[in-house]
C-alpha cells in the first residue's frame, strides 16, 4: 500500500559524460527519487543511513540546526525544478515551508533550507536565472526570496513595511483616539487596546527573520504564479479565486501592473505558458483561454469540457458519472502542460477524470486525444530522450475510484506511474520501454510507513487524503448571503 | 444582513412607494437604509461585477450620455465568441473620479455640481446603503431635470478591494478618494483596510499618471499608515501641503463627507494626505 504521488518532476542529470533522467516525486510526507539507471533515494532518508547534511546555511560557528527530517510531518503540496536542474525547490502544506534541496550525484536529495512562511504557499516559479524563487500564498500575496538564505539573514532583519503589513508586528500604538468617531465595537476594541497599553506592549508576533520581500499581492487567494522573460523584459503572472489573471513586471518592477486577462468567469486555478507569448489558463469554467498575453487579448478557447463528457461518455464503467443535463456537469482544472518537444503541443487534466486532452494551440478548439489512464490524473512531467522522443509521466490515483475524489478502491490499483510518448505525427501511446525502467518508483507496493495511517479508511483520513490530493473543486464559489 | 421581517417589510414597503411617479422627486430617507457598518471584504458576497471594464453597462449609470448605436458594440475579444451579443451601450466619455467606500455620497453630491463635466462613480460594498445614493442620485436628477443636474454622479455596489480593475481600464481615472475608509483596528486585520502597498499598485493602474489619490480619516494610527504605504509605493509621491490646501477637492473633503461631518460635530480632528501617482520608470 502507498499514497499516490501528488506531484512529479523530471530532471536531467549528466554524470560522466552520460545523460541520465532521474524522477523526484512527492507522496504524502516524502519525496522518492529513482533514476533511469536504477538509482532510489527518498527523503526523508530509509533509517539506518542518516546524513550528515542538516545544516542551514549561516556564518561559521553559528549553525543552526534544521529541525530533524525524520521529523517532518507536513505533507508536500508544490515542487517546481530550478533550471539548472541541480535543485528542487518543495512546499509542505501544513508547516507552510519552502525547502530547497540539492539534487547531488549519487541521486541523493540533500535540503538545504527550510523558510516557513507566514501564510500558506499556493504556487512557487523561479525566475529564469535560478537565483530566485517567487512565492505566491494563500493570503493573496507574492514574496520573492533567493534560492538559499544568505548569511545577512542571520542578522534580525528591521521590519520593513511589508512585513509589517504581513505579519502585524508593528509597536503597539492607540489605533483610536478619544476624538475618533466610533461605532459600538470600535470603542470596545479601542477599550481593550487602551487597557493592553496599560499593560505593556504585547509581545509583536515573530515574522520570519529570512529575507523575504513582498512583490505584489491581490485581495485573493492565488492559485498560480508563473515568471516570463520576453524580449529582455521579465514578468509575473498571477492567477486567483477571483477570476483574474494579473500580469505585472517582473522585479525589481514588480509593484507595476501592465494589465489584467479578463474573460474568465469562474476561479482560475492553472497558468501555463507556451513559447514566450503565449498563455493558456483553465479552471471552473468549461474552457481552456488562450491568450496573447503580452497584449492581454483573448486568441480562443479550448474546449475541455466537451473533450471529458466525451471521454465518459465513452466508457463503459463511467458513462453514468454524465449528469442528464451535461451543462451542469463542472470541471475543475488541475494541470496544463505544455509538451517540450513542441511548439504548440498542450496536455490537460480535471480533477477527479482518469484522463489527459491533448490540444494543439493555434490549430483546433477542440481535444486532439484522449489519454486514458487507470487513475485520475494528478500529475505530469516529461522526460526527452534521443530514441523514444518526448514522454509524458503521469502520476495517477491508485486509491480512489476513476472518477471519484472520496470512494476508495476495493484492490489498490498496481502502478502510480504511467508513461507515454509522443510520436511525431501527433499520437501519445504507452510507453511500455521507459515504464519499465521507472519499475521501482511506480510500484504501488513497497513502502508503507507513516502514511500507513493515512492509507487506511476513515473520515479523519480520508479527509487528509482528499486535502493532499484534490483541492481544486473547492475553489469554486458558493454563493452565500453574506451582505 | 436581513431586518428583523416587520422591518423588511416597512423598508420594502417604502422602497415600493419610491417607485412611483411622484415620489420619484422625494429625497430617500436615510433610516430605511441603514445597515451593520462592517462588511467582510474577503467574503465572496452576492456581487454582480462585470467580466472586465468593456463589458460595463455604462449608458445604464449615466443616460445622459448613452451613445446610440444601430448595432451592438463588439470589442476583439467578442469576434471569438459570437454567440455573447451585449446589450452594454457605451457613454460618450470615461468616469474619471471614483469615490471608494463612499458611503451615503455626501462627497459626490458636492462634488458634482463643481464638476459637471466629469463623470463620478460612488462605489461602496453595503448593498443598502449603495440603494440610497442611488435613490438620492434618482431624485436629484428628477429635481434637476431643468438644467441636467447629477447626471454626472452614479453609484455601484462594490467590493473595491476585490474588483477594482473590472470596472476601470488601465490609467481611466484622473482622481480617487479614499475619505474616512473603516480603521480595522485590530492587527490580525490589517490586510481588510483598503490601503496597503499592494492594493496601491491596483490603484496605480486604474490612475492615470498626474492623477490624485486624496485620502482623510480621524484616525491618527490610520493617517500614518496610509502615508506609510502609499509613500512606499514607488508610483505615488505625497503632494506638499501647500498645494494640498490649494485643491477645493480637498476642502470639499473635509466638510461635504458624511463622516467630516460627524468628526466636526464632535469636535475631532481630521488628517488629510494626497498622493500623486507618478510615470510608470522605463523597464530596467
Ligand atoms: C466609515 S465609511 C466612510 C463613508 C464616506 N466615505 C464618508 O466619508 O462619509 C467607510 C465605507 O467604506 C465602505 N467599504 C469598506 N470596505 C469596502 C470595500 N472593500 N469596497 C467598497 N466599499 C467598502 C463601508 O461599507 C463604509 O460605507
Amino acid at each position: 500500500m502507498a499514497l499516490p504521488y501528488s506531484c512529479i518532476e523530471a530532471c536531467r542529470l549528466s554524470t560522466n559524460g552520460a545523460d541520465e533522467w532521474a524522477l523526484i516525486a512527492a507522496s504524502g510526507t516524502r519525496l522518492v527519487v529513482q533514476s533511469s539507471s536504477g538509482a532510489y533515494t527518498t527523503w526523508p532518508p530509509a533509517s539506518g543511513s542518516a546524513v550528515g547534511d542538516t545544516e542551514a546555511e549561516g556564518p561559521p560557528g553559528k549553525k543552526i540546526k534544521l529541525s530533524d527530517p525524520s521529523e517532518n510531518t507536513s505533507n508536500f503540496s508544490c515542487l517546481a525544478l530550478t533550471h539548472d536542474q541541480k535543485h528542487i525547490i518543495a512546499v509542505t502544506a501544513e508547516d507552510k515551508c519552502i525547502r530547497v534541496f540539492r539534487i547531488d550525484t549519487e541521486f541523493q536529495l540533500q535540503q538545504l533550507s527550510q523558510r516557513c512562511m507566514t501564510r500558506r504557499p499556493c504556487a512557487i516559479a523561479m525566475t529564469s536565472d535560478d537565483s530566485t524563487i517567487l512565492c505566491a500564498d494563500k493570503f493573496g500575496d507574492v514574496y520573492s526570496l533567493p534560492l538559499l538564505p544568505g548569511p545577512e539573514d542571520e542578522q534580525i532583519r528591521s521590519p520593513s513595511v511589508e512585513q509589517s503589513e504581513a505579519a502585524g508586528e508593528k509597536a503597539f500604538v492607540p489605533a483610536a483616539s478619544v476624538l475618533t468617531v466610533h461605532s459600538g465595537r470600535n470603542r470596545r476594541v479601542l477599550e481593550e487596546q487602551l487597557k493592553q497599553a496599560a499593560k505593556g506592549p504585547k509581545k509583536p508576533k515573530e515574522g520570519p527573520t529570512f529575507k523575504h520581500d513582498l512583490l505584489l499581492g491581490h485581495v485573493s487567494m492565488l492559485t498560480d504564479i508563473a515568471y516570463a522573460n520576453v524580449n529582455g523584459r521579465s514578468y509575473i503572472i498571477t492567477a486567483d479565486r477571483d477570476e483574474h489573471i494579473r500580469v505585472s513586471r517582473g522585479p525589481p518592477q514588480a509593484h507595476i501592473i501592465e494589465g489584467f486577462c479578463y474573460g474568465h468567469e469562474s476561479f482560475v486555478s492553472r497558468l501555463c505558458l507556451v513559447g514566450p507569448d503565449r498563455l493558456v489558463s483553465g479552471g471552473g469554467d468549461p474552457d481552456l483561454f488562450v491568450w496573447d498575453w503580452t497584449n492581454f487579448e483573448l486568441l480562443g478557447k479550448l474546449h475541455l469540457r466537451d473533450a471529458v463528457l466525451r471521454f465518459l461518455r465513452e466508457q463503459p464503467d463511467l458513462a453514468a458519472r454524465v449528469p442528464e443535463d451535461a451543462n451542469s456537469f463542472r470541471i475543475a482544472v488541475s494541470g496544463i502542460w505544455h509538451v517540450p518537444s513542441e511548439a504548440n503541443e498542450i496536455l490537460a487534466a480535471c480533477e477527479g477524470i482518469p484522463a489527459l486532452f491533448s490540444f494543439r494551440i493555434g490549430i483546433s478548439s477542440t481535444a486532439e486525444q484522449c489519454i486514458v489512464l487507470t487513475g485520475n490524473a494528478l500529475d505530469v512531467t516529461f522526460i526527452r530522450q534521443s530514441q523514444t522522443g518526448c514522454t509524458a509521466v503521469v502520476s495517477v490515483d491508485n486509491v480512489h475510484v476513476r472518477v471519484s475524489t472520496t470512494e476508495r478502491r476495493e484492490a489498490e490499483a498496481t502502478s502510480r506511474l504511467e508513461y507515454f510518448s509522443y510520436r511525431p505525427g501527433g499520437q501519445w501511446e504507452q510507453d511500455a520501454e521507459t515504464g519499465r525502467a521507472f519499475e521501482r518508483i511506480s510500484q504501488s507496493g513497497g513502502h508503507a510507513d507513516k502514511e500507513a495511517s493515512l492509507m487506511t479508511s476513515t473520515t479523519g483520513s480520508e479527509k487528509a487524503l482528499g486535502a493532499i490530493l484534490y483541492g481544486i473543486e473547492n475553489l469554486r464559489k458558493r454563493p452565500d448571503s453574506d451582505d | 444582513m436581513p431586518g428583523e421581517p416587520a422591518k423588511r417589510q416597512k423598508r420594502e414597503a417604502y422602497k415600493s412607494s419610491v417607485e412611483s411617479e411622484e415620489q420619484q422627486a422625494a429625497l430617500p430617507k436615510k433610516k430605511f437604509y441603514r445597515q451593520r457598518a462592517h462588511a467582510n471584504p474577503f467574503s465572496d458576497h452576492c456581487l454582480a461585477y462585470p467580466k472586465s471594464p468593456k463589458d460595463m453597462d455604462w449608458a445604464s449609470h449615466y443616460p445622459a450620455y448613452a451613445v446610440q448605436h444601430d448595432s451592438a458594440v463588439r470589442t476583439e475579444d467578442e469576434s471569438h465568441d459570437a454567440a455573447q451579443v451585449s446589450s452594454r451601450r457605451a457613454i460618450s466619455k470615461p468616469v474619471e473620479i471614483a469615490d471608494i467606500g463612499c458611503g451615503y455620497g455626501g462627497l459626490l453630491f458636492a462634488l458634482a455640481p463643481r464638476f459637471p463635466d466629469t463623470l463620478m462613480l460612488g462605489m461602496e460594498i453595503r448593498i443598502s446603503v449603495t440603494e440610497y445614493v442611488q435613490e438620492k442620485v434618482r431624485a436629484l436628477r428628477t429635481q434637476n431635470a431643468a438644467t441636467n443636474g447629477f447626471q454626472n454622479v452614479s453609484c455601484i455596489r462594490a467590493n473595491t478591494m476585490k474588483f477594482l480593475p473590472n470596472f476601470f481600464s488601465k490609467h481611466q481615472l484622473s482622481k480617487i478618494f479614499l475619505c474616512f475608509p473603516d480603521p480595522h483596528f485590530k492587527q490580525r486585520k490589517h490586510k481588510a483596510r483598503i490601503v496597503s502597498y499592494t492594493l496601491s499598485s491596483e490603484y496605480a493602474y486604474v490612475l492615470r499618471p498626474g492623477g490624485i489619490v486624496y485620502t482623510i480619516t480621524d484616525v491618527e494610527d490610520l493617517h500614518r499608515w496610509m502615508v506609510e504605504h502609499l509613500e512606499k509605493h514607488p508610483s505615488f509621491e505625497r503632494i506638499g501641503e501647500e498645494e494640498q490646501e490649494q485643491d477645493e477637492c480637498v476642502h470639499i473633503m473635509r466638510s461635504e463627507t458624511e463622516e467630516g461631518k460627524k468628526v466636526t460635530r464632535n469636535g475631532g480632528q481630521k488628517f488629510v494626505a494626497c498622493f500623486r501617482r507618478v510615470e510608470d520608470p522605463p523597464w530596467p
